[in-house]
């Protein structure tokens, strides 16, 4: 999975929904992993602390856990880019929980994902724009080949 | 990655113009100074946990103090 580029970052379920909220626009991220112990047992969004906060006009001070997402969509540290993105198709979702072992190491996005099969779609058109930019010529066939 | 407790991680900016941020090591969670950690952000004060991506890596300690 080295396609995750971006560490995650991860609080506790008691931790407030402000924390959690500013935790995010510090770090520029949108979505935090809610672990409790070693195990993850949510994640929270920022879509999730508009739709289940700010909307119920929840307390600042509300447990992060009251508002996340549960149970999450996990996927292996050893699946691959198509892995992935069967995940996403089929549970229709835009994050997936990467796990090691049943232990979170980090969150992959859809974002990830574009950004690889962009870098895999560059990697096969490279020869296309070869071809373009610089034509190859076959040599001719000798005359005394001609019949 | 491995790091113990007082180490500074800091983590690579992703867009033009976004600063690196760092932060310190509280704990160690892993086995073998690995992840996770429980760390300080050293801009906002925040405790939490970090799993470190490819995007991270523990500072030197002299450059990390400088």
């Amino acid at each position: 999975m080295e396609f995750v580029h971006r560490s995650g970052i991860g609080v506790r379920p008691e931790r407030s929904i402000t924390d959690v909220a500013q935790i995010m626009e510090q770090s520029g991220i949108g979505s935090v992993a809610v672990v409790d112990g070693d195990v993850l047992v949510g994640i929270v969004t920022d879509r999730d602390l508009v739709r289940r906060g700010l909307a119920y006009e929840l307390s600042p001070d509300a447990r992060v856990d009251g508002v996340m997402s549960s149970p999450v969509v996990t996927i292996g540290v050893d699946a691959d880019v198509h892995d992935a993105l069967g995940l996403v198709r089929s549970h229709g979702v835009r994050r997936l929980a990467v796990v090691d072992g049943g232990r979170f190491v980090g969150m992959l996005t859809v974002d990830d994902l574009l950004v690889e099969l962009a870098r895999d779609l560059a990697d096969l058109t490279r020869p296309i724009q070869d071809e373009l930019g610089h034509p190859h010529r076959d040599a001719k066939v000798p005359a005394e080949m001609h019949s | 990655m491995q790091a113990k407790i007082g180490d500074r991680i800091v983590v690579r900016g992703h867009r033009i113009g976004e600063p690196d941020r760092d932060c310190e090591v509280l704990e160690v969670h892993g086995a073998d100074g690995g992840p996770p950690y429980v760390v300080r952000w050293e801009d906002d004060g925040h405790e939490t946990l970090f799993f470190p991506g490819c995007d991270a890596a523990v500072a030197p300690y002299e450059s990390s103090r400088g």
